[in-house]
C-alpha cells in the first residue's frame, strides 16, 4: 500500500489545530501452517496494518489510531488527538524527535525466505511431526506442530523532519509433543527462530522435543530446602525478560523499580554483563532507529557486575539529563510510546554447560518454569515459580523433578549468580524486545517439594 | 457493516475450491486506554480497530485470511487466496442468509464513547485519591482506564447471518507499598460488560483502599512457608483454581486432539462429589458475557462438572467435527487476526454447603489464600501453578498472620479430588483469559473451598 499521499493529507489537515505531527504506520504479512495427523491442519495467512497519529495540542501529546486507513478516518483521528491531549497533565512533556544525525545498518531482512515455497515448509512441517511420531513408541501425539513467517514493515514521518522506514522478516517453527509411559504423561518442547530457511533441521528440533519429554517421564518432587540451582539458558533468559521492567528509566521514575540511584553501583555478581544490541544480523529486535526515530545504539546495561543505565526514552533522557538510549518503543500502532530493550542478553562466561553440572555435589538443574506472568513480581522482585528439571549428584544428573517451586529475589539473584555457561540462546520474543542467555548457576535458591 | 449481497460474493470465492464451510466475521472496534500515574493522566489513547476474518473448513482442517481492507474487490481476493489451499471439486452449497435474532443479555444505557473524557478522568482521580490516602506505606498508585465498543457481524455458508455490540467497561488500581528498601503491590480491578453506567452503581474508592490494603498487609508479612499443607481458597478470583486446574482442560482446543487429561472421559468421575462446575455466558453485564459466541452461535449455560462427574466440554464447530459434538457458544477470539476457538466465558464452581466460618474452624493449621493472582496450566499433564497475591496462616483453626510469595502447584485431576469443602458464598472476578485465539475477557469465581493438601511454594524453608 502506497501511504505518501494519506501522510501529506493527514499533516496538511492537521496542521492549523495540531503544532507538531508524526504518523507511525506498521504493516506486515503474515503465514502460519498448523500441521496434525500429517494434514495441514490449519493455514492462515494475513496482510494488514494500522496507522497512529500523535500530535501536539498546546504543548501536550495527544495519540489515536484507526485501522482503516483511508480519507474517511482522517477527521476522526486528528480531533481524538486533540481529545486525548487536552486532559494530559504530566509535567514531563513528551516532545517530537527532529532525528538523529546518524542511523547506524543493520541487516533485517532476508530475501531468500520468500523463494523457499509453500510446499516446501509445508512439506517440513510435515516431516517434523512425522518424525517425532517415529523416535519413540511412547510418543503418543504431537499436540502443537507449526511454522510461521512475519514480514513487518515500519514508517515514521513528522514534521520535523523525520523520514524512516524499515523492512524485517521473521520465521519460526516449533513442536510440541506428548508422552506417556503407564499412567504418566509428560510433554516436551522445541522452536527455532531464524529467517534462513537453511537453518531449519526437523531431525534434530524432533529429537529435542521428543528427548525432552522423555526424559521427565518418571519426574518426582524434592524434599524442600535451599538446593544451588542450574538455569537453563533458556530458562534464565525468560526469568530475565519477567523483570526488564525493573531497567526502564520510567519505571525508576515513577518509583516502581528499586533500581532508583544505583547508577555505577555493584547491583550484580562481577562475573554478570547484561547488554543490549540492536546490531544483531537478523536479529529479532534489530533496528536500526527507535519508536521515536532515535539512532539505535549498542551499551551494556550491566558491567561485570555494576549498573551503567537504564533504558531511556527521550522524555525520560530529558528528566534525568542524560541522552536517550534509544529505547523508545510502541507495542503497536495502538500504543503510546514506551521502553523497551533491542536484543537484550547476558554476555557468555568461560564455562561449559557441562561444567556448571559438574561444579554442584547436590542441586538441581531447572529445564522449565511456568507462572512467570502470576509468580513473579517485577516490582518488588519476588518470585515464586512451579518448575522442573533434574537433580544432581555428585556432578551428575540423577534423576527428573517435577511438582516443584523455586522461590527467590531477583535483585538477589543477580548478585547471587555464580558460574556464567557459554551456551547464549534467544527465547521467544514477548513484548518489546528479545531476551537471550547462558546457562547460569545460582548459589542458592528456596525450592519447596515434599 | 457490509451488505448481505458481497457477504454472499465472499462466501462463494471461498468456497470456490472445494471447501465445505465458509464463514466471514467482520469487526469494528472502538478503543479508549488511559493511564494515570501518581495522580497525574500520563497516557490517553484511543482509535478504531477495524478489520475482516475469513474462515474455509475442509473436513477437519481450516484455513484463516483476514484483511483491514474490506472492499468487495479485496475481500474476494483474500478469499480466493485462502480457498487455493483446497484443491477439491466446489461443493454444491447453495446461501441463503437469514438475519438471526439475538438475544440481548448485556442491557447497555451509556456507551462509553459518548462519554467525555473529563468525567472518565474523574472516577480515575477518585480512585487514585482513595488508594493513595490509605495508608503513608502507599508509595505509589496506577490506574488504568478501559472501555471498548465492538461491533461485530458474523455470517457463513450454513445460513447464520448475526450482529452483536460488545460494550466492556473496567479500571483497574495497583497500589504500591515501599519499607526498607522493599516494595509490594496490592491490586483491584473491577469490570462488566456494561457503559458508563457501570460506575453509577459502584465504589471506585472501595477498590483503591483495597488494592492499597492488599499492599500494606503484604509489605509486613513474613515470607510463606513451603511445603504440602490444607489450603483455604477464597471466593471470587480464588476461582482461577478451577479456571486454571480444569477449565483449560475441558477446552474442545485440546480435548478433540486427546491431548487434555479430560478426554474421553465423560460421564467419568474427575472429582471431589462435592463439586460441580458451570460455564455460563449469558450472566447478565458480567465482564465474560456476551450473546453471541465469535461464530454466531448463541450462549448459553453450559454444565461442565455435576456432583463430581464431568458432565460437558467447551466445543466450537471445528473441534465439534472431529468430537461429533454440538458447539456450546463457547468459540471465542481476541479480534478478527485470529480464528475462533473454544474458551470460557463466566466459570464458576457452584456453591456447596459450608460456611466461611465452618471452613476455617475446621482447618487445623494451612493457609488460607485471600486472593489469588494469576496461573497457567498445562493441559497435557494438568499440572497448574498460581500465585497467591494475599495469603494468611491458619493456626489452630484461625486464620492469624499475612504471609507473602506464596505459589501454589499441583495437578489438575488430583486438585479436583482434593477438594472436600465448599463454602455457600460464591463470588466472580474479572480477569483477562490468554489462549490459542488471543486475550479474552473471562469471569472465573466460585465459593470459598478447601483443598485437603496441596504443595506451597515460599520462601522460608520447612516449619
Amino acid at each position: 500500500m502506497e501511504y505518501n499521499s494519506i501522510i501529506e493529507k493527514i499533516f496538511e489537515s492537521g496542521k492549523d489545530s495540531l503544532e507538531e505531527m508524526e504518523v507511525f504506520i506498521e504493516n506486515g504479512k503474515e503465514i502460519e501452517i498448523d500441521v496434525f495427523e500429517g494434514e495441514l491442519n490449519k493455514y492462515n495467512i494475513a496482510e494488514s496494518g494500522g496507522l497512529s497519529l500523535r500530535g501536539i495540542s498546546n504543548g501536550k501529546m495527544g495519540y489515536s489510531y484507526t485501522e482503516k486507513i483511508d480519507e474517511s478516518s482522517i477527521d476522526l483521528i486528528i480531533n481524538d488527538v486533540i481529545e486525548n491531549s487536552k486532559y494530559i497533565d504530566s509535567p514531563d512533556k513528551e516532545e517530537i524527535f527532529s532525528g538523529s544525525s546518524k542511523y547506524g545498518e543493520v541487516e533485517l531482512y532476508n530475501e531468500d525466505l520468500s523463494n523457499v515455497s509453500l510446499e516446501k515448509k509445508i512439506d517440513f512441517v510435515k516431516a517434523l511431526e512425522k518424525e517425532a511420531l517415529s523416535l519413540d513408541e511412547r510418543v503418543v501425539s504431537v499436540s502443537g506442530c507449526s511454522y510461521g513467517e512475519v514480514e513487518q514493515h515500519r514508517i515514521l514521518r513528522n514534521t520535523k523532519g523525520v523520514d524512516l522506514e524499515e523492512k524485517k522478516n521473521i520465521a519460526y517453527c516449533y513442536i510440541s509433543v506428548v508422552v506417556k509411559y503407564n499412567e504418566d504423561i509428560k510433554t516436551g518442547s522445541s522452536y527455532i527462530i531464524s529467517n534462513d530457511f537453511s537453518d531449519y533441521d526437523y531431525k534434530s528440533l524432533a529429537e529435542e522435543a521428543v528427548e525432552e519429554g522423555l526424559s521427565m517421564l518418571d519426574a518426582k518432587s524434592i524434599e524442600s530446602g535451599n538446593y544451588p540451582i542450574i538455569f537453563r539458558n533458556d530458562v534464565f533468559a525468560n526469568v530475565l525478560e519477567t523483570f526488564v521492567p525493573i531497567f526502564s528509566a520510567e519505571n525508576v521514575q515513577k518509583g516502581l523499580s528499586l533500581l532508583k540511584d544505583r547508577i555505577d553501583s555493584e547491583i550484580a555478581s562481577p562475573i554478570l554483563t547484561l547488554s543490549d544490541d540492536p546490531f544483531i544480523k537478523n536479529g529479532v529486535a534489530s533496528r536500526a532507529f527507535d519508536d521515536e526515530g532515535m539512532a539505535s545504539k549498542f551499551k551494556k546495561v550491566i558491567d561485570k557486575g555494576t549498573l551503567k543505565t537504564y533504558f531511556h526514552n527521550w522524555k525520560t533522557a530529558k528528566k534525568d539529563g542524560v541522552s536517550s538510549t534509544g529505547n523508545g518503543y510502541r507495542g503497536s500502532y495502538k500504543s503510546s510510546l514506551s521502553i523497551a530493550p533491542t536484543n537484550l542478553y547476558v554476555e557468555s562466561g568461560k564455562d561449559s554447560f557441562e561444567d556448571l553440572i559438574k561444579s554442584i555435589d547436590h542441586g538441581l538443574l531447572i529445564i522449565d518454569v511456568q507462572g512467570l506472568h502470576s509468580g513473579a513480581n517485577a516490582v518488588s522482585g519476588d518470585y515464586s515459580l512451579s518448575a522442573y528439571g533434574y537433580e544432581i549428584e555428585g556432578g551428575k544428573i540423577k534423576r527428573p523433578v517435577n511438582q516443584i517451586t523455586i522461590a527467590g529475589n531477583f535483585y538477589d539473584t543477580l548478585k547471587n549468580v555464580e558460574k556464567v555457561g557459554n551456551d547464549l540462546k534467544f527465547v521467544l520474543p514477548g513484548i518489546g524486545g528479545q531476551v537471550g542467555s547462558p546457562s547460569v548457576k545460582i548459589k542458592s535458591l528456596s525450592v519447596s517439594g515434599e | 457493516m457490509i451488505n448481505k449481497k458481497i457477504i454472499e460474493n465472499v462466501l462463494y470465492a471461498a468456497l470456490s475450491t472445494g471447501g465445505d464451510f465458509a464463514e466471514i466475521f467482520v469487526e469494528d472496534k472502538y478503543t479508549t486506554n488511559m493511564k494515570m500515574i501518581g495522580g497525574i493522566l500520563e497516557d490517553s489513547i484511543s482509535g478504531r480497530d477495524y478489520g475482516v476474518g475469513i474462515r474455509i473448513f475442509n473436513g477437519f482442517n481450516s484455513i484463516y485470511a483476514y484483511t483491514n481492507d474490506s472492499t468487495e474487490e479485496n475481500l474476494i481476493k483474500v478469499a480466493k487466496e485462502a480457498a487455493l489451499a483446497i484443491n477439491l471439486d466446489k461443493k454444491n452449497i447453495v446461501l441463503n442468509l437469514m438475519k438471526n435474532d439475538v438475544k440481548n443479555n448485556n442491557k447497555i444505557i451509556t456507551l462509553p464513547r459518548s462519554v467525555e473524557k473529563a468525567k472518565k478522568i474523574e472516577i480515575m482521580k477518585n480512585g487514585y485519591l482513595s488508594a493513595k490516602n490509605y495508608d503513608e506505606v502507599i508509595s505509589q498508585v496506577t490506574v488504568s482506564y478501559l472501555d471498548e465498543e465492538q461491533n461485530v457481524l458474523i455470517a457463513n455458508s450454513e445460513g447464520l447471518m448475526a450482529e452483536d455490540k460488545r460494550v466492556r467497561t473496567r479500571m483497574a488500581i495497583q497500589s504500591v507499598a515501599t519499607k526498607s528498601g522493599e516494595m509490594q503491590i496490592g491490586f483491584s480491578a473491577p469490570g462488566a460488560s456494561m457503559g458508563f453506567e457501570f460506575y453509577e452503581n459502584m465504589d471506585i474508592e472501595e477498590h483503591g483502599r483495597e488494592a492499597s490494603r492488599i499492599a500494606k498487609t503484604m509489605i509486613d508479612a513474613e515470607f510463606c512457608p513451603s511445603g504440602k499443607m490444607p489450603v483455604v481458597i477464597h471466593n471470587g478470583f480464588g476461582g482461577v483454581l478451577f479456571h486454571e486446574a480444569c477449565g483449560h482442560g475441558l477446552e474442545a482446543t485440546s480435548v478433540a486432539k486427546n491431548t487434555s487429561v479430560f478426554s474421553n472421559k465423560l460421564n467419568e468421575k474427575v472429582a471431589s462429589s462435592v463439586v460441580t462446575a458451570i460455564d455460563d455466558g449469558t450472566i447478565p453485564n458480567e465482564w465474560g458475557t456476551t450473546n453471541i459466541d465469535d461464530e454466531g452461535t448463541p450462549t448459553r449455560e453450559n454444565l461442565l462438572i455435576e456432583n463430581g462427574i464431568l458432565k460437558g466440554y467447551l466445543v466450537d464447530k471445528l473441534n465439534g467435527r472431529r468430537m461429533d459434538y454440538e458447539p456450546t457458544g463457547s468459540s471465542r477470539r481476541q479480534s478478527y487476526k485470529l480464528p475462533p476457538t473454544s474458551r470460557m466465558n463466566n466459570t464458576y464452581i457452584a456453591n456447596g454447603k459450608s460456611t466461611f466460618e465452618e471452613i476455617i474452624s475446621n482447618t487445623e493449621s494451612g493457609l488460607f489464600a485471600k486472593k489469588l493472582g494469576g496461573g497457567s496450566v498445562n493441559p497435557a499433564t494438568g499440572d497448574f501453578n498460581f500465585a497467591v497475591m494475599e495469603g494468611y496462616l491458619i493456626e489452630n483453626g484461625k486464620i492469624t498472620k499475612p504471609v507473602r510469595g506464596a505459589t501454589l502447584i499441583g495437578n489438575g485431576t488430583e486438585v479436583l479430588d482434593k477438594i472436600d469443602m465448599v463454602g455457600n458464598n460464591l463470588k466472580l472476578a474479572q480477569g483477562m483469559c490468554g489462549s490459542v485465539s488471543g486475550l479474552v475477557p473471562v469471569n472465573v469465581g466460585q465459593p470459598t473451598i478447601r483443598v485437603k493438601n496441596l504443595t506451597v511454594g515460599g520462601r522460608k524453608g520447612d516449619e
